[in-house]
């Protein structure tokens, strides 16, 4: 085995074919559909199975949940993948809690209060639901809800993270992978990179920064 | 008591033109913003000159506020007419009309005005202004949710209630009834009387005069007496206000009634039963004695407990009086039926488990429950058990003395035990912590007030100590006098309300003091031997039993016994 400096690394060899599935990947986790058509013809890469019929499906529902349209999310989500919200509560609580948000956040009070009776008070009875419930309800009380204590669930981030949490869901169910490879790739050079750190302590390389990898 | 809704109506027929007084008060002065009331000003006018503005051979009360006092207490009685007389007389309202309309609003539901009605009663405090506006628009809130307007209900919180800007965690359980969870079920209506008893206690105390102020007042002075009074040991109770209380020094028990001669030799231990019908001694000559208390006053022989080989050194009473646990001086424990006399039972070291020493018991005890109890083993084993030999518990001390003791908590969950020469463990059984009571000299034995937030610690030095131990232990008093060199001397608390510490003495005299202040009361002479320890009767605070090395037990009592 040779001696490894862990700052050469420019020494290991890498196959191609790896890399450029690593580049598909993160484009069919992000359902960037004519990139990925472009790069497999491109590349003369086989075709996955059944790729392309999930993907336009997949983006529209991200998309809907992005913009806090749960409802349509919720529906697609039904049709492409049927028992998934039945399986996955915790999902299903905040694409509802989602729509009451865009309720709140349209200011359609009255519309909000009544959703929220009819859709979200079942989900009550369950402990861990409830401080939840607690904080979106909360939001009711206030003429401007991006200025009371809940604001960021108002906020893009938020619907992101669900938004997020839902492809994931959805990859997971047709058994694909639910984090593309890039992304498993740069979290485990930041986890060795702090580890190194730890151990070595001033002989270390520092932290990885992708910002900085990408610079240099 | 029932509460007053006979306080005067706001329009009432006054004579001249009454002046509400001068409200003299440290926090907010009255605003005179309100056109409707009679400006706020001295008492100048009127009755206020002839009477003067403060009553009282020290000048400290203020005539207004006594009056207006005093008329609360009269309608708060159910004396309607004597309220409203006194009013009249003395030209000064219970209340303003202000704070009249405003009570109207509240106790008629009308939010909407109490909270105008609010507004002109002139407190210049923003804070209480809002905290007082919360209250009433949450019961505006919650009237709308109970009649199923959620939708005006949800208007109010948020174009009323939130605007306020506090109580947010208030707000928040208030959106939850809206959806339909949360306790609203069990958040019964208040009544319109208990609401303005809350608004009462946030507004400031001129506006209303709270509810049995001058009770409270005279409660106050007569605790002040009480504690100042040193020999307060009455058999009734219950304060005068005719006179200044001061109980003369014949409450405390400092006769002898009885002298028992049941004993062959020294009598080492007395304790009353927790119902105060019987006493129980043990003595050197090997044998416990239970006497019965009769009515009259005076003790007779029940039962002579025979069985142990070796000096009976404690005896412990089980909680309903039916048991009584022996312990023969590094000997066996042995358990008796009180009625009969029996012995039912008999507990050696082996049994309990100890395996190694050559010593016996020392000392034991009943737990709280009557089915388990203590036993200490020379100073360092402690042994919790039941009576089918199931070994509970286990403690260990560090001491090399030959005698120790112990005590558990009615909830049994403070174990007390000797753990050093010169100090108690407090074990907390269910945090498991452990908190200590350290003395400088060593300590020979302990006992438990009733209220178990104290612990009476007697110690070679010939001090007894006092130590609070509901929180972190903390020494009180220390009590002196007595005198102790070579035995073991017990004390304990005793008479009304355990008010009192006595203890035995090795000059042959009873010595009682005041626990509150650690004044020495008595020192009784009687005896011809040493007073090993003394027992306070709980029912009877007159009666006092002390056991003695010659041979017989005392009783005392008051001179009118």
């Amino acid at each position: 085995m040779m001696e490894l400096d862990p700052r050469q690394y420019e020494h290991v060899a890498i196959s191609d074919a790896d890399v450029r599935n690593i580049v598909l990947s993160y484009l069919i986790h992000n359902c960037f559909k004519e990139t990925a058509d472009a790069f497999l013809t491109s590349t003369g890469m086989k075709h996955p199975v059944d790729y392309l019929v999930d993907m336009d499906k997949r983006k529209s529902i991200f998309h809907f949940a992005l913009e806090g349209n749960a409802l349509e999310a919720i529906e697609l989500t039904q049709q492409l993948a049927p028992n998934l919200l039945e399986a996955n509560m915790d999902l299903h609580f905040d694409l509802l809690s989602l729509h009451f948000i865009d309720l709140v956040r349209s200011r359609k009070c009255k519309e909000a209060l009544e959703f929220g009776q009819k859709s979200l008070t079942p989900f009550g009875k369950v402990q861990k639901y409830v401080t939840k419930l607690e904080e979106f309800i909360a939001l009711l009380a206030y003429e401007e809800p991006e200025r009371s204590p809940m604001f960021q669930l108002l906020s893009p981030e938020y619907r992101q993270n669900i938004a997020d949490s839902l492809n994931r869901a959805i990859l997971a169910h047709a058994k694909l992978p639910a984090y593309s490879s890039l992304e498993k790739l740069i979290q485990q050079i930041t986890v060795v990179r702090e580890y190194l750190q730890q151990e070595l302590a001033k002989d270390a390389p520092p932290p990885f920064s992708l910002k900085a990898f990408l610079n240099s | 008591m029932e509460r007053n809704l006979d306080e005067p109506p706001a329009k009432r027929i006054k004579p001249s033109s009454p002046e509400l007084g001068k409200f003299s008060d440290n926090s907010s002065p009255p605003h005179h913003s309100n056109p409707s009331d009679k400006p706020m000003s001295e008492p100048s006018s009127s009755r206020g000159q002839i009477h003067g503005d403060m009553v009282g051979s020290k000048g400290l009360i203020n005539r207004v506020e006594f009056v207006r006092v005093i008329t609360k207490t009269l309608y708060t009685l159910g004396y309607k007419n004597a309220g409203a007389s006194l009013e009249q007389e003395s030209g000064i309202q219970l209340h303003s009309d202000s704070v009249n309309l405003f009570r109207e609003q509240v106790l008629s539901r009308n939010w909407d005005g109490s909270l105008a009605a609010l507004h002109i009663l002139g407190i210049s405090d923003g804070d209480i202004v809002r905290s007082a506006s919360f209250l009433i628009l949450e019961q505006k809130f919650l009237q709308l949710l109970r009649n199923g307007k959620a939708t005006d209900a949800l208007e109010v919180l948020r174009r009323e209630i939130t605007p306020l800007g506090i109580n947010t965690k208030r707000i928040h359980e208030l959106c939850s009834y809206m959806i339909g969870f949360g306790k609203i079920g069990g958040e019964s209506p208040s009544s319109p009387m208990k609401v303005l008893e809350e608004l009462q206690k946030l507004l400031p105390p001129y506006l209303m005069v709270a509810e049995k102020r001058l009770e409270h007042l005279i409660e106050e002075a007569l605790t002040m007496q009480k504690n100042a009074c040193p020999f307060h040991n009455p058999l009734d109770s219950s304060l005068s206000l005719y006179a200044d209380h001061r109980c003369r020094k014949d409450q405390i028990p400092s006769q002898t009634t009885q002298v028992l001669e049941g004993h062959t030799d020294e009598v080492w231990f007395v304790r009353f039963s927790n119902s105060g019908r019987y006493l129980a001694s043990s003595s050197s000559d090997k044998s416990a004695i239970i006497w019965e208390v009769n009515e009259d006053g005076k003790l007779w022989l029940k039962h002579t407990l025979c069985g142990h080989l070796k000096p009976v050194v404690t005896a412990s009473w089980n909680p309903d009086d039916t048991q009584l646990l022996t312990c023969g001086w590094e000997e066996d424990i042995r358990r008796w039926d009180v009625e009969s006399g029996e012995c039912i039972g008999s507990y050696q070291r082996e049994t309990i488990g100890f395996i190694s020493y050559g010593f016996g018991f020392i000392s034991c005890g009943f737990i709280s429950d009557g089915k388990m109890f203590f036993s200490c083993l020379n100073g360092m084993d402690f042994c919790i058990s039941g009576f089918n030999w199931e070994r509970l518990k286990r403690l260990k001390g560090q001491r090399n003395t030959n005698f120790s003791d112990m005590a558990v908590t009615k909830d049994n969950n403070i174990i007390i035990f000797t753990d050093k020469n010169s100090a108690l463990q407090l074990l907390d059984v269910a945090l498991q912590k452990k908190r200590f009571v350290e003395e400088e000299h060593t300590i020979t034995s302990f006992s438990l007030s009733k209220d178990e937030d104290f612990l009476l610690v007697d110690l070679v030095n010939q001090e007894i100590h006092l130590w609070s131990i509901k929180d972190e232990p903390k020494l009180v008093m220390r009590f002196n006098g007595h005198k102790r060199t070579q035995l073991l001397i017990r004390s304990c608390f005793g008479g009304l309300e355990q008010g009192f510490v006595a203890s035995g003495s090795e000059d042959s005299r009873v010595y009682i003091w005041h626990r509150g202040t650690g004044t020495l009361l008595e020192a009784l002479d009687g005896h011809s031997g040493a007073v090993n320890c003394v027992s306070w009767n709980p029912a009877n605070p007159h009666m006092l039993a002390s056991a003695s090395d010659d041979w017989t037990i005392r009783v005392w009592g008051t001179k009118t016994c």
